[in-house]
């Protein structure tokens, strides 16, 4: 039967998993969403090392919250801060009845799984077995057993899913050079070609009493020139505002100016 | 219960004879993706084709030999309990399947490696990668790049949909249905024209397919904690056995795995992917996906509904009852409004998915039969007018709406009349392998299905006369209207093309004129084991 | 099968007795019936001959299509001399043609039975598919696309000969189906007139209809018999000596269904009058003269089982009783000479199907009428046909008139037939309808009366309408437009004409009072009881043909001697009514369906129509319903997956309620 330790560790685990999940669907930014996702997997890991599945629980966070939520990571950031879907919800509600419907279906499942009573004695029984297997052969050879004999074609027939994955992943997302790649000389050759910075692209800002790679440069009119921050501080949004600085130089150019004249 | 000594390692039983087609196939996919790495690009199209073609023909000779190797395999009967573990069934079923997938698959195969001239095949873009309207994605078909990927991914497909009826457990169900399905995502976003549509069917096949995917884990975890097992000999024992204070699990559970595998047929209300998926993906592959798949879900839904829950239908048969009856009536009424072919089609092939279902509601080796002849026959009947849809041109591309086929009849009148006879199939006239395979399904249906039967299969009957009239208007347009352009051209296949289609439309003949052998044969093939 | 049928039959007692000898012992073929095949071959061989020839077989092909008509008739003329050779009991005979289905547990053999019955009908459609095809050959020899309707009328005669010939349900539907399929073709042949297009839309879903009950009929025969081909039925009915009352009930009424579909009975009369503005009346002509026939020849083909339920019988008489009182007053009002002759078909087979459903009394006399029906309405829509051929086309009686001087053969020819429907002795229908009407007025309490009055009202108003059509466009004033010049047609279309007119005057004659028609079908549907009218037969036909008279006359007073207004008269309600066919339109738009213009405009909506249009009708509302749904199909995943939830929880929910 469930000991204490196990209810109390349940309960306040439990609904930081849910938290996570949610986090993962509700959160605006994608690392948030992945932060989510993991504190879930960690989460289920320590469930399945309360079950005494010490093996699974070791795995589920070393595999997922490991290797899996790094890959995600990557594709994160490959893709871009500064790829982001709209949220605006353009069908009439769809909102509405989704919310509708997912209470409704959690509902009866929850109405349904709540009739369920399982046999306590089953559920003893099944326990000792998996606490003598732990304790004779252990965790890791059961489940290699496991694997190896009752589920041996499950686990062969998986890596047809695992090779159909990575060549999925060529055809759609490797892209073959059919053109050479350009070298340094020849982007040179083609900026004065076209005349588009000839001179490259401009440096950051620098004023008087700031210098650093989020504050623009300024053209001659006095604009912030946008080419010389890059794209991903403008995607955050981090990209300082230029009129301060400009202020307090021309407050200091003023000082100068009125020095001189004294 | 005491605690039990944990037994030595047991070896899993192989008889590697049964499971030989699985392995050919499969082994031809590895070997495909091999020949992607180290054959120099332009002989890649002709070998990949011809590895493609001789494996499954290969399987199909395998398959023959595993007839006399049925039983259950891959696992042990556990020593204690004496319970059966096993992962794979090679019974009658599951060898008809793979027979008709392996048949099917090569016709499907066949269409997909047209080339019309070019360097690869014409219905699969150079460069999957390129960004669609790109200058690199000219550059890429410019400099002759090819997708061979495409026939080592049906491959997989094909092995996977092979395995989905062959399958014993929940779990292996689960992996087949993902083996199958993953190269149908990918196949289906590789289109050479209309990338955007074909990305966007990709994507969205994808996303629905994988929320399918949730519920049927979902499911299948709530089977598993009902019966302790993932066996379905094991399930069907548990509902005797069980106490029935775990019944809710059942219930939830079956439904819920049901929700998976009718979302592959395209049953309504977990159609909505097929029109888009079936419009956007690549024309031959959309005919592959019909026929095949179609057939290799609705295999798994009769082991699942014969031998996994065959004791507890009558907690989930209501709901399979209210999907058949919404997949006939929305297939048929909205296949009415559709103008693109391929939609068309697309809805067809719901309304076909829930005459299906009426057989599989039968309950009873007639209705196991029925089934596997309706699939078949409708197969390979969807294989060849797919095929006919990628011949139809105007400005290079694909003449998909209606209006464009108009007056075909004058034009071309091999085409079109192939095209109407295909059409007649799908309306179930007589001397038409349609007519025999609705036949079987509403007699197995009305024998057996008591008076639930005898009203589904009124719903049917008032279905397919809806339907009638669709295919209908595909005729008349085809021959007694007057072509509203006349740039529409009809490209001339390559011999395989032509193949594919000859034999899928003789085929529908055939099965309408002496459908005896066929039905003979899954008669005899009906039977599971367990 | 056929070796276990005897103790089978013999075990079903007396009830059976009548059936055991006649309709079960059908003998393989022998001699010449076994090349049965041929019938259905010869045409068939044309169809496929024009259609994958194309234009190479445009010189000769309609030749060649009109040689195999003949060619299949000589077959059947030949077959039926040797049945005559045999003595009764053995002139039906099966031939096999190969096994269909043998799949486990369910087997059908397609072969044909040969037998009394279908030879009639055989000899029938051979015979008048012929002189048709004798006379395209004049009416459509300026057409381009002669060849494709030489095509379509060697299917149709082909598909109609399988319909007679075959030996189950199974075949027979699919004769049944290639019928409707030759009539949608053939309606709809220059279809660049949406007119057409909507009248072949609308006979096609009047036929789904029917199919579908047949189809029905089927299903429960086979769930009930295991088997659908006639021989196990009829055991299988007899069997069962009256129990199961409910089933067979319901098997008779899915095959009056589909006989009322094909047939055009009520309630799904209404594509009738629409295929006759179809392009020719040629094809309006295998509407009147065979096909619709089809579902009289379903209903006497099974009558064991309409034998087997009383309920089902009354209804069949009901529907004919309805329907040809009302194809009679809807006859009345029509100015289109086509649809006017339409309006008749109608009621005549009413009167068959009203014999039909009278039991052994009157199936010989069904079959006769029908026989007699065929030569005399083909005769008169070949005229109809050769009067438009005269007059530019037109169709309005209102613009004929005193055509008898310039068209004498037409004249003439046309007048026998009309001599014939009135039922003048001594021609055909005298010899048919009396004896229809007779065997109406047989029986006990209020049917007699019901049915047999309505016979005789009927005949009445024949006589009215028939005469008006007659008088209009062949006597009285000429009111032709200016640019017509009438003149007779080409021997191709008046040799037919002639050849009909000598049937429909002696075709009564010969097989009426000499027994023939009566002790020929015998054999099939059993013999008839002698009984005699509730009123005695010298009186009832002397009413009869003072009804008669009284019609003709009225018609006289009011369409030869008064002047024919140009331009219909507003009419009081009941011609309002008539005209519009009694409103069947309106009530099978809101009862049944009517495939509006909604689904017409969907149909040919690449000569420049959208889809959505007006809309009317069960039709229509498939349509709107599929638009609407489509609207949920709004191409985002988002929106799928919510529709997949929603199913579940539905579902998931109903299956909670329902446990």
């Amino acid at each position: 039967m469930t000991s204490t330790a196990e209810a109390v560790a349940f309960w306040i685990l439990g609904p930081l998993a849910v938290l996570g999940a949610l986090g993962l669907i509700f959160a605006r930014k994608a690392v948030h969403a992945a932060l989510g996702m993991a504190l879930t997997m960690v989460t289920l890991g320590v469930f399945y090392l309360i079950e005494k599945a010490d093996f699974l629980g070791v795995i589920q966070i070393f595999v997922y919250t490991g290797a899996v939520m790094m890959i995600f990571l990557f594709v994160i950031m490959l893709v871009g801060v500064d790829s982001s879907d709209s949220l605006l919800e353009t069908i009439k509600g769809q909102r509405w009845w989704s919310f509708i419907f997912v209470i409704g279906l959690a509902g009866l499942l929850i109405f349904t799984l709540g009739q369920v009573t399982f046999d306590a004695k089953t559920v003893q029984a099944g326990m000792d077995r998996l606490v003598a297997n732990n304790n004779a052969t252990g965790n890791v050879t059961g489940i290699a057993e496991k694997i190896f004999g009752q589920y041996v074609w499950a686990f062969e027939v998986t890596s047809a899913l695992l090779i159909t994955a990575a060549l999925g992943a060529m055809v759609l997302a490797h892209r073959e050079r059919i053109v050479p790649k350009r070298t340094q000389a020849e982007w040179a050759a083609r900026r004065v070609k076209e005349n588009q910075d000839v001179a490259g692209l401009p440096a950051p800002g620098v004023y008087a009493r700031h210098n650093a790679v989020d504050t623009p440069a300024l053209l001659p009119d006095g604009r912030p020139a946008a080419k010389s921050v890059s794209r991903v501080l403008v995607a955050r949004d981090q990209v300082a505002r230029t009129d301060g600085y400009r202020d307090v130089e021309r407050y200091i150019e003023r000082e100068i100016e009125e020095g001189r004249q004294k | 219960m005491t605690a039990v000594a944990p037994a030595a390692f047991q070896q899993a039983n192989i008889d590697y004879l049964a499971v030989l087609p699985l392995l050919i196939v499969f082994g031809a996919a590895l070997v495909g993706v091999l020949v992607e790495a180290f054959v120099p690009r332009e002989r890649r199209h002709t070998i990949q084709l011809t590895i493609s073609v001789a494996s499954l023909v290969l399987a199909f000779v395998a398959i023959l030999f595993a007839t006399k190797h049925q039983g259950l395999t891959f696992g042990y009967t556990d020593g204690a309990t004496s319970r059966r573990l096993f992962a794979l069934a090679i019974d009658g079923p599951a060898l008809f399947m793979q027979g008709a997938l392996v048949l099917m698959g090569v016709l499907g195969i066949l269409i997909m490696a047209e080339r019309f001239g070019g360097v690869g095949s014409d219905a699969f873009t150079a460069s999957g990668a390129s960004t669609p309207g790109s200058p690199i994605e000219a550059a890429s078909a410019r400099a002759g790049l090819i997708t061979s990927e495409v026939f080592p991914l049906t491959l997989f497909a094909i092995g996977g949909m092979m395995l989905f009826p062959t399958v014993n457990d929940l779990i292996g169900m689960f992996i087949a249905l993902e083996v199958l399905s993953l190269p149908l995502y990918i196949l289906s976003g590789l289109a050479r024209r209309r990338r955007l549509l074909s990305q966007e069917a990709s994507l969205k096949y994808f996303l629905l397919g994988a929320f399918s995917s949730a519920f049927f884990l979902f499911g299948t975890a709530l089977l598993y904690g009902y019966a302790g097992s993932v066996y379905f000999g094991d399930l069907s024992k548990a509902v005797s056995d069980t106490s029935l204070g775990l019944n809710g699990l059942l219930v939830a559970g079956a439904f819920l795995v049901f929700v998976g595998l009718l979302f592959k047929v395209g049953a309504v209300p977990f159609h909505a992917w097929t029109p888009d998926v079936y419009q956007g993906a690549p024309t031959p592959v959309t005919g592959f996906m019909a026929a095949c798949t179609k057939a290799a879900a609705f295999g798994a839904i009769l082991r699942l509904a014969y031998v996994g829950l065959d004791t507890a239908s009558w907690q989930w048969q209501n709901a399979v009852i209210i999907v058949a009856v919404l997949t006939m009536i929305v297939g048929a009424v909205l296949s009415v409004t559709q103008t693109d072919m391929k939609r068309l089609l697309a809805y067809s092939s719901i309304a076909h998915a829930g005459f299906v279902l009426v057989g599989v509601l039968a309950f009873d080796q007639r209705g196991v039969s029925s089934v596997l002849f309706y699939v078949v026959a409708y197969g390979f009947s969807i294989i060849a007018a797919f095929g006919l849809v990628t011949l139809v041109r105007q400005d290079g591309g694909e003449a998909t709406h209606l209006s464009q086929w108009a007056g075909l009849g004058k034009s071309h009148p091999v085409i079109a009349g192939t095209m109407a006879f295909l059409m007649l199939a799908f309306a179930g006239i007589p001397l038409t392998s349609g007519f025999v395979a609705k036949f079987a399904v509403f007699a197995a249906a009305i024998g057996t299905g008591g008076a639930t039967g005898t009203v589904l299969v009124v719903i049917g009957a008032v279905c397919s006369a809806i339907t009638v009239f669709v295919y209908a208007r595909v005729i008349v347009l085809m021959f007694f209207s007057e072509p509203a352009d006349d740039t529409v051209e009809v490209l001339v296949p390559s011999v395989g093309t032509t193949f594919a289609i000859a034999i899928g439309t003789l085929i529908t003949f055939a099965l309408g004129v002496v459908p005896s052998s066929l039905l003979d044969l899954a008669d005899r093939a009906s039977q599971f084991v367990r | 099968m056929p070796t276990a049928l005897p103790s089978l039959l013999s075990s079903a007692g007396t009830y059976a007795a009548g059936l055991a000898t006649h309709d079960g012992e059908a003998h393989a073929a022998t001699g010449f019936t076994s090349y049965a095949w041929l019938l259905v071959a010869l045409p068939l061989v044309g169809t496929a001959i024009l259609l994958i020839g194309g234009r190479r077989t445009d010189k000769w092909g309609a030749l060649l299509a009109t040689a195999l008509s003949w060619a299949a008739f000589l077959v059947g003329l030949v077959i039926f001399f040797q049945m005559l050779g045999r003595d009764a009991g053995n002139r039906a005979q099966t031939v096999q043609l190969y096994e269909w289905v043998t799949g486990g547990s369910f087997q059908v053999q397609a072969g044909l039975l040969v037998d009394q019955l279908s030879m009639a009908f055989v000899l029938l459609i051979t015979f008048v598919g012929s002189l048709i095809h004798v006379y395209s050959l004049g009416y459509m020899e300026h057409d381009p696309d002669k060849r494709r309707f030489f095509a379509y009328l060697n299917f149709f005669v082909a598909s109609m000969l399988l319909l007679v010939l075959a030996n189950s349900y199974l075949l027979l539907y699919v004769g049944w189906e290639g019928v409707g399929l030759a009539s949608w073709l053939l309606i709809g042949f220059w279809n660049w007139n949406p007119a057409y297009a909507t009248a072949a839309n609308k006979a096609f879903f009047a036929n789904r209809v029917g199919d579908f009950g047949l189809s029905v009929a089927m299903f429960i025969m086979f769930f009930h018999f295991g088997s659908v081909d006639f021989t196990t039925v009829n055991a299988g009915v007899a069997g069962l000596q009256g129990a199961h009352q409910g089933f067979m009930t319901a098997i008779g009424l899915m095959l009056l269904l589909a006989a009322c579909g094909k047939s055009a009975q009520f309630p799904l009369q209404s594509w009738l009058g629409d295929a006759m503005a179809g392009p020719t009346p040629v094809s309006a002509l295998i509407h009147a003269a065979t096909m619709v026939t089809a579902g009289v020849y379903l209903v006497v083909r099974s009558h064991v089982i309409f034998e087997a339920s009383p309920t089902a019988q009354l209804v069949v008489v009901i529907v004919g009783a309805i329907t040809l009182l009302f194809g009679a007053i809807v006859g009345c009002a029509k100015d289109d000479i086509k649809k006017a002759l339409a309006a008749s078909t109608m009621s005549q087979i009413g009167y068959m199907m009203l014999a039909a459903g009278l039991g052994p009394i009157g199936y010989a006399f069904a079959i006769f009428h029908l026989l007699t029906h065929g030569f005399f309405k083909a005769g008169m829509f070949l005229g109809a046909g050769s009067v438009m051929h005269g007059m530019n086309d037109q169709v309005d009686m209102r613009r004929f008139g005193g055509l008898s001087g310039v068209m004498k053969i037409t004249w003439i020819t046309f007048g026998i037939g009309w001599l014939a429907i009135l039922g003048v002795p001594p021609f055909a229908g005298f010899w048919s309808k009396d004896k229809i009407i007779e065997a109406a007025f047989v029986g006990e309490g209020w049917r007699p009366w019901v049915f047999g009055l309505a016979a005789l009202i009927g005949a009445g108003i024949t006589a009215f309408y028939m005469s008006r059509l007659f008088f209009m466009t062949f006597h009285g004033k000429r009111r032709w437009t200016d640019d017509v010049h009438p003149h007779e047609s080409p021997s191709t279309m008046t040799v037919p004409m002639m050849v009909l007119a000598v049937g429909s005057a002696l075709l009564g004659l010969v097989l009426g009072p000499t027994g023939a028609i009566t002790s020929w079908l015998e054999p099939v549907s059993g013999a008839a009881a002698e009984h005699e009218p509730v009123l005695a037969v010298p009186v009832l036909m002397a009413l009869t043909l003072l009804v008669v008279l009284a019609g003709a006359a009225f018609a006289w007073l009011r369409y030869w001697r008064d002047e024919v207004p140009l331009t219909a008269p507003a009419g009081n309600l009941l011609t309002q009514a008539a005209r519009k066919d009694l409103y069947q339109d309106q009530v099978n738009e809101a009862l049944l369906m009517r495939p509006g213009i909604h689904l017409t405009r969907s149909l040919v909506f690449a000569d420049g129509e959208g889809v959505d249009g007006a809309a009317g009708g069960l039709a229509a509302l498939v349509g709107g319903w599929s638009a609407r749904m489509r609207k949920i199909q709004n191409g985002f995943a988002r929106s799928y997956a919510l529709t997949m939830l929603a199913g579940i929880v539905a579902i998931l929910g109903a299956l909670w309620v329902i446990q």
